[in-house]
């Protein structure tokens, strides 16, 4: 599997994780550590930061009339009704190949200018060569010459420190939000073009497919207080599952947990170590998630107005029960020994091989890794369980943001540059059943993918050349369409929305929050202890320690900063 | 180690030649390198003129060190400032533009319990590798010293120099496969009914495991040095000693061992010198498999700090602090290597 090939899933499929994504780690896991997405417990990176040089607000955020003096007006797309109705926040899902000749164009004509553009964008694996037939179709449809900067994704965060830094930014750059720490907020800020003039209001409509893009994902583009980025809409509902080996699952005839109790005691059941069998990986993640945690994922979303007191997640006792509960697993000798290292290989390795039978990850893993096993091993078969309250029945989730990867035009470029990159997105951000959308995803008939059975399939060609790149710089609303396993799409959507419909909104959802830069590094040590606690290198009680100095060296001044930013801008919470 | 050798010897070939003296003086060619030999005593013009060829090979070499190693050092200036790279049109020019804070980047880092608890973890390891690996290489050379048929020397030569040439990463794998909780011992532990154990997990062991690893990889390596000062012996001490009685044990002591001594000494100099610097990539690869608590040092202090939570400024200062210590240690270290009465790094 090519890790990139990830993205033609879910549109949640951050390749995310930032976490320890040290220098060496794309050489000790797999190359599919792409996918090791998950913005589950990604660290704490900032939404946004100060920086007045843009012209925009130091910090804070922009909601509201603010907001919507520059968002851009919303037109829905109508090319092709999704085969499953987008409900709780989930994804659409398409479950039909539709035939080249039904394709609609969503773009009336080539709307590059022809001018040579450069864009930087996070790569998992190998890149292809820059000239590739794929890169040339892209561009000969769109009517530009972009040549790509793919930068290995694993050490993306390092790279664009220093290409920020430098006097060579790339017309368009692709920024993740999990590599949002640090100051490169404030160099979003200062560095990049504000899009307003091209995009706020009804001016977008020139963009039909921009326009389709959901205001939530809009909104979570405002930095600094200006349109700067071109979203990657994302479903709301957590991208986190867990995953289960469904095969094995059937044959021994384990039931699905429905506690943190019953996840144990099942995991227990399933551990036989001198088998090489362990019942999970790490599953932090999945344990916030059954324990109501608030997201960690961005930090203005673990704030949450609770009987009329700001608290954040670290505070709650639903954090501390988490972490306890997870580090109870590792006690318990179910989790696979190699995760304690954390660097040595790739959990949906060992879930693959059946040395772990459950794990959790981006919802996209579903498909890929069913495509990829579907040859090697045809009778493997994974689903996602339900994630089960911690005290049994539904668990309490929370919303994560409508998007989290952007592209952003280098502040300066002429019109003619900021035209052509506004091309390239609009381009990229035409909706299923396009012709568009089946260039960006499969390539060109007969090079990158042949139609068998009704069903494009990529070719080697295909599966090396056809990558996500293209579509950071701009996506369409959140859908899942996988023709070819049709029953995993609806699964996947199913299961969305199940766990939509028990998510509510923390109070700062969708907002893209610049938090002052004397407070930016108040939790950075804070990912490292959870790691620290739940392996039984430090206590519970260590965590209750560092969230009582967190208070004191600034915690509670952000409380009162973010209060105020609530009451002027009222709240998002559903 | 063999760069280390190659370090040191620079400066000392180079003394002499360094201190050049403006004389007045019309002597013939011929005098004129004669007296250059002994006393250095020439125009400078002249010898500019004589040594030109062997001035413009030195160029590009003086031309990487000057841009890759001098040029750089001027970024510390960032050490003082609360530097943002963002706040002009490169980062360059972003030096000129941000605040400067005198001190108060210092003061962070001494006040900060991660930086003393990186410096500890740091020194604890230097002593183990000093005292368990630092004798593991001479003891190796001593012992392929005594293997004396050419082809099995050859042998013996290449298998313990070959695990220098595998990256950290493929070393760590190897370690973890055969140590960790997965591994192969592990394992055929479990299936003869008994516990299994993760030595690549466990805090309590990491800084011997980290030592063991670098004896695994790097000892061997190090043997090349002590086998060049081996076969500089002269083979008729040997020879005189056993005519007057002395057994294997008294040659190794009373020959070899003296042979060896400067060499030793040298090492010695500069491995305390570079005391703070304990491995970075092989600590960097393992801090996440027991957590900072056992595994930070300066090095990954610093990089955690700089690059990953972008604080330059701060990282730039704890770099700074460790060069200042490591320069202090190295000039203590030579002193008194020289008070022994051994020639130590440089001549005085």
């Amino acid at each position: 599997m090519t890790p990139n090939a990830v993205s033609t899933g879910s549109r949640r499929s951050t390749p995310s994780r930032s976490d320890s994504g040290q220098s060496r780690r794309g050489f000790l896991a797999s190359t599919a550590v792409a996918a090791a997405a998950v913005a589950g417990g990604a660290p704490l990176l900032a939404a946004c930061g100060g920086g007045d040089t843009g012209g925009g607000k130091k910090d804070g955020t922009t909601t509201g009339k603010d907001a919507a003096k520059i968002l851009p007006a919303f037109a829905a797309s109508t090319v092709v009704a999704p085969d499953i109705a987008p409900k709780n926040g989930s994804a659409a899902g398409f479950t039909r190949a539709i035939p080249a000749a039904e394709l609609k164009a969503s773009v009336a004509a080539k709307k590059g200018k022809g001018g040579a553009l450069t864009v930087m964008a996070p790569f998992w694996g190998p890149p292809p060569a820059s000239d590739n037939p794929y890169y040339k179709a892209m561009n000969e449809a769109i009517g530009v010459r972009a040549t790509w900067q793919n930068q290995d994704g694993n050490v993306y965060d390092q790279k664009l420190g220093a290409v920020l830094a430098s006097s060579e930014i790339p017309d368009v750059v692709v920024v993740p939000g999990w590599n949002l720490g640090g100051k490169i907020p404030s160099a979003i800020n200062a560095k990049f073009e504000d899009l307003g003039p091209y995009l706020s209001g009804d001016k977008v409509k020139a963009y039909p497919n921009l326009a389709a893009i959901p205001t939530d994902a809009w909104q979570r583009s405002i930095f600094g207080g200006k349109l700067r980025g071109l979203p990657m809409p994302a479903s709301y509902v957590t991208n986190i599952a867990p995953f289960y080996r469904k095969d094995l699952f059937d044959a021994k005839g384990w039931q699905l947990p429905k506690s943190a109790d019953e996840f144990l005691a099942l995991a227990k059941e399933i551990t036989s170590a001198k088998a090489k069998v362990w019942a999970c990986g790490d599953m932090t993640w999945t344990a916030y998630n059954m324990f109501g945690v608030l997201p960690g994922n961005d930090k203005a979303l673990g704030w949450h107005l609770l009987d009329g007191k700001l608290i954040n997640r670290i505070e709650t006792p639903e954090y501390l029960e988490a972490l306890a509960w997870t580090r109870k697993l590792y006690d318990a000798g179910v989790v696979h020994p190699d995760e304690k290292t954390q660097n040595q290989g790739d959990t949906s390795l060992r879930f693959t091989a059946g040395q772990c039978l459950v794990y959790n990850n981006d919802l996209s893993h579903w498909y890929a890794k069913t495509s990829e096993q579907a040859a090697q091993n045809p009778a493997f078969a994974m689903a996602a369980m339900d994630i089960p309250g911690h005290a049994g029945g539904t668990p309490k989730l929370w919303a994560t943001n409508p998007a989290n990867i952007w592209a952003f035009v280098r502040r300066g470029s002429s019109k003619a540059v900021v035209e052509d990159a506004l091309a390239i997105a609009d381009f990229t951000a035409a909706p299923y059943g396009t012709k568009e959308r089946m260039l960006t995803d499969y390539g060109v008939e007969g090079v990158h993918h042949t139609v068998k059975d009704g069903l494009p399939v990529k070719t080697d060609k295909g599966n090396q050349e056809v990558s996500s790149s293209w579509l950071f710089v701009a996506s369409p609303a959140p859908y899942v369409a996988h023709p070819d396993t049709p029953d995993v799409t609806r699964a996947m959507i199913e299961w969305q929305q199940r766990m939509g419909a028990v998510t509510s909104k923390s109070s700062f959802y969708g907002m893209t929050i610049s938090e002052p830069s004397q407070w930016t590094g108040l939790m950075n040590d804070f990912e490292q202890l959870e790691k620290d606690i739940v392996r039984g290198r430090k206590k519970v009680s260590d965590m209750q320690q560092a969230v009582s100095e967190w208070k004191t060296k600034g915690g509670d001044e952000l409380r009162d900063w973010y209060r105020k930013l609530l009451d002027a801008n009222g709240s998002a919470a559903s | 180690m063999s760069t280390l050798d190659t370090e040191a010897a620079e400066p000392a070939a180079q003394a002499p030649g360094v201190r050049t003296r403006r004389r007045a003086g019309n002597r013939d060619r011929k005098s004129d390198r004669h007296r250059s030999r002994t006393d250095g005593r020439v125009p400078l013009g002249r010898r500019l003129r004589r040594d030109r060829t062997l001035l413009l090979m030195t160029v590009p070499a003086l031309v990487l060190v000057v841009v890759f190693n001098y040029v750089p050092i001027l970024g510390n200036v960032v050490a003082f400032q609360d530097y943002d790279p963002y706040v002009s049109t490169n980062g360059i020019t972003a030096m000129l533009e941000s605040p400067w804070v005198g001190l108060a980047q210092f003061e962070r880092v001494f006040a900060d319990p991660w930086f003393w608890h990186a410096v500890e973890n740091t020194f604890v390891l230097f002593l183990l590798q000093l005292v368990l690996f630092f004798p593991v290489p001479i003891a190796l050379a001593l012992l392929v010293n005594s293997v004396l048929r050419p082809r099995l020397r050859a042998v013996v030569q290449a298998v313990l120099y070959l695990p220098h040439f595998f990256s950290w990463v493929l070393v760590i794998t190897v370690f973890q496969q055969i140590l960790g909780g997965a591994g192969i011992i592990a394992q055929t532990l479990r299936q003869h009914g008994h516990e299994g154990f993760d030595l690549m997990t466990d805090p309590a062991v990491f800084k011997f495991l980290v030592t063991a690893e670098g004896i695994w990889k790097d000892a061997g390596w190090g043997v090349i040095v002590f086998l060049a000062a081996l076969a500089a012996v002269n083979q008729d001490l040997y020879e005189a000693a056993a005519m007057d009685g002395a057994g294997r044990w008294r040659r190794m002591w009373h020959v070899t061992l003296p042979a060896l001594r400067p060499v030793i000494a040298l090492l010695l100099v500069l491995r305390v010198g570079d005391a703070l610097t304990v491995g970075f990539e092989q600590l960097l690869l393992q801090r996440d498999a027991v957590g900072p608590g056992a595994a930070e040092v300066l090095d990954t202090f610093v990089w955690w700090t700089g690059l990953r939570s972008q604080d330059f400024s701060y990282a730039a200062a704890a770099g700074l602090i460790k060069g200042v210590v490591g320069l202090v240690l190295v000039l203590s270290a030579n002193k008194v290597a020289h008070l022994m009465g051994e020639q130590g790094v440089y001549r005085k």
